[in-house]
């Protein structure tokens, strides 16, 4: 049965920070698009101006806010006051794979494998996973995307035979790599893949909804899904996530400690800090793609990683728990 | 024929390289085997240049041009103009112009023939399109978009257009253009089919997210297929006198 469309609303007295590329020619676009509108029509209340809206964003120009690092335009307008947007959850569906793939395109670092043939895997279940767009947005663009793949079920697939030698190879710790064989080898089956990626600065309001809808979607699964094998193929031992943080230059030469009471590892996403600590095991390793960073000056000090953590199933409902209280905060 | 290839996982070969009937350029960066697939095909006929524009890897939406010249945006570096100069054949002008859209790829479509221009460059633009690359210069949107250069793609045979091309456009184009066009898409739907495929007159190179029947069609318009009896005849068709009156 086909479920419609969940709508979460959200009123955001959200600044928009915006470090990323593809987020500051998302905020240039609607800082231009405003400053056209209240140059246009000046004679506009402000709230015709609040009620109007062009592709589910409105500019309320209340207080000035700095943007950091962009003066790329000749206009002298600071991007003003809150953006607001209404997020809406779609299952995946096959038009979305432009927008999915570019959120995946660093998912396994610099390596070229099967990304097409990946994302088909996630929009191929519809049941299980959440694509986050704008509502009404006329680019139809993908803010997000999450997803949980049984191993198991794709294991014969290119990208994931892929993805397998590609975590084998790039697992240093030989302690950590038996426990990694075995997982991908014989309970390859009871192994979900966590895929959970967004673009930079997506509200985190929004992670609590997500994550509990994929793991809702995936309980439901066990019961919905037209075949026994299908079902059976959610019932989720462990959940293998593929992430990325920040370790200090230094961590590793003074035995794990860093002076000055910086911070050893700087997580990208807060979810991950959760899972890390809810962790059976895990390990790192250097990463090589061109990391698009803010804070420079901050982060010169550490390397970017890639992170492999594994958590067992039935620590999850903890992990809702802590990621909520985390956002609420 | 047409080959799918990536550019580190990108299926935008468009953007990452630009190829002519006299010359290709590749960006820098890539893994090598991106350049050696266009070495595989083009070694031994024209020269495959690496290089960057302006820093960038984006060359191919940088730069214009066909098989008399190349056009540079004005913050092509001087390294990288001497570059190109050394590198490339002499027969082929290359020129570094002062435009405020600097992204002249985006901006003109060429062949070497016709070029289709974004409305809004210089005139002094222009005359130098004009002048450097040999071709006659026509300002025109392609369903809509000013950024002809992205919408569109033709060689001296055919021609691939933006999806949503009315049919009174493609007949205007393809009467300016001199060349069949067809509309479609490539890299699986995508419409912006100068970023997605690089074309000149024997070979074209386009993303590995393109179905088979995008490559069918883009063979098809682009007359890539080999050999055919009827290519040869429509090649020679000026010179042969059928009857004798």
């Amino acid at each position: 049965m086909p479920r419609k469309p969940k709508k979460h609303s959200h009123s955001l007295r959200h600044r928009l920070v915006t470090f990323s590329p593809f987020a500051r020619s998302k905020a240039m676009a609607t800082r231009n698009r405003g400053a056209t509108k209240v140059i246009e029509k000046p004679k506009l209340q402000n709230k015709d101006l609040a009620t109007s809206s062009f592709n589910g964003f409105k500019n309320n120009g209340k207080d000035k806010t700095q943007q950091s690092g962009s003066s790329a335009s000749s206009d002298d307008e600071e991007f003003e006051g809150d953006v607001q947007a209404d997020f809406v959850f779609f299952d995946p569906k096959p038009s979305d794979f432009h927008g999915v793939k570019v959120l995946l395109q660093t998912y396994l670092d610099n390596l070229q494998w099967d990304l097409s043939g990946f994302v088909d895997l996630i929009l191929g279940q519809p049941t299980v996973g959440t694509v986050v767009k704008i509502e009404n947005d006329e680019d139809d663009a993908v803010y997000s995307v999450v997803s949980a793949l049984n191993l198991g079920r794709y294991k014969d697939s290119k990208c994931v035979l892929e993805l397998k030698d590609y975590l084998l190879k790039v697992c240093r710790d030989m302690d950590v790599k038996g426990k990694l064989k075995s997982l991908v080898g014989e309970h390859v089956q009871d192994v979900g893949l966590l895929v959970s990626q967004r673009v930079v600065n997506l509200p985190p309001q929004l992670l609590p909804p997500l994550y509990n809808g994929l793991f809702d979607e995936v309980e439901w699964a066990t019961e919905d899904e037209p075949t026994e094998e299908l079902q059976s193929s959610f019932r989720f031992k462990f959940y293998l996530i593929i992430s990325k943080i920040y370790k200090h230059k230094s961590a590793d030469q003074n035995g794990g400690t860093v002076k000055n009471g910086e911070e050893t590892l700087i997580y990208n996403r807060p979810e991950d800090e959760i899972f890390f600590m809810l962790s059976s095991w895990s390990f790192s390793f250097p990463s090589h793609a061109q990391q698009v960073t803010a804070n420079e000056m901050q982060l010169k000090n550490y390397r970017p990683m890639g992170l492999v953590m594994v958590v067992e199933a039935s620590k999850i409902s903890s992990f809702r728990k802590q990621l909520h209280s985390l956002i609420d905060e | 024929m047409a080959t799918r290839l990536q550019y580190e996982n990108n299926c935008e070969i468009g953007v990452f390289s630009k190829l002519t009937n006299a010359y290709c350029l590749v960006a820098i960066g890539g893994s090598e085997n991106f350049y050696s697939t266009f070495e595989a095909e083009l070694a031994d006929v024209i020269p495959v240049v690496k290089t960057s524009i302006a820093g960038t890897r984006i060359i191919g939406r940088m730069c214009a041009g066909n098989k008399k010249g190349l056009l540079l945006p004005h913050n092509t570096t001087d390294q990288e103009l001497q570059h190109l100069r050394n590198s490339l054949p002499d027969s082929v002008v290359v020129q570094r112009i002062e435009e405020r859209l600097s992204a002249l790829g985006n901006c003109i479509s060429c062949n070497d023939h016709v070029a289709l221009t974004h409305p809004d460059l210089d005139k002094e633009t222009e005359e130098l399109i004009a002048d450097v690359l040999g071709v006659e210069v026509f300002r025109q949107t392609v369903a809509g978009n000013i950024l002809v250069g992205s919408y569109c793609t033709f060689s001296n045979i055919g021609g691939l257009v933006h999806p949503h091309t009315s049919i009174e456009d493609l007949d205007e184009l393809s009467t300016l253009l001199q060349v069949p066009l067809v509309a479609g898409t490539v890299n699986r739907g995508s419409d912006v089919i100068a970023a997605g495929l690089t074309v000149n007159d024997w070979t074209a190179f386009c993303g590995s997210d393109t179905t088979a029947t995008e490559l069918s069609v883009i063979e098809s318009v682009f007359k890539l297929r080999e050999a055919k009896p009827s290519a040869l005849v429509d090649e020679m068709r000026k010179s042969l006198i059928d009857t004798y009156v």
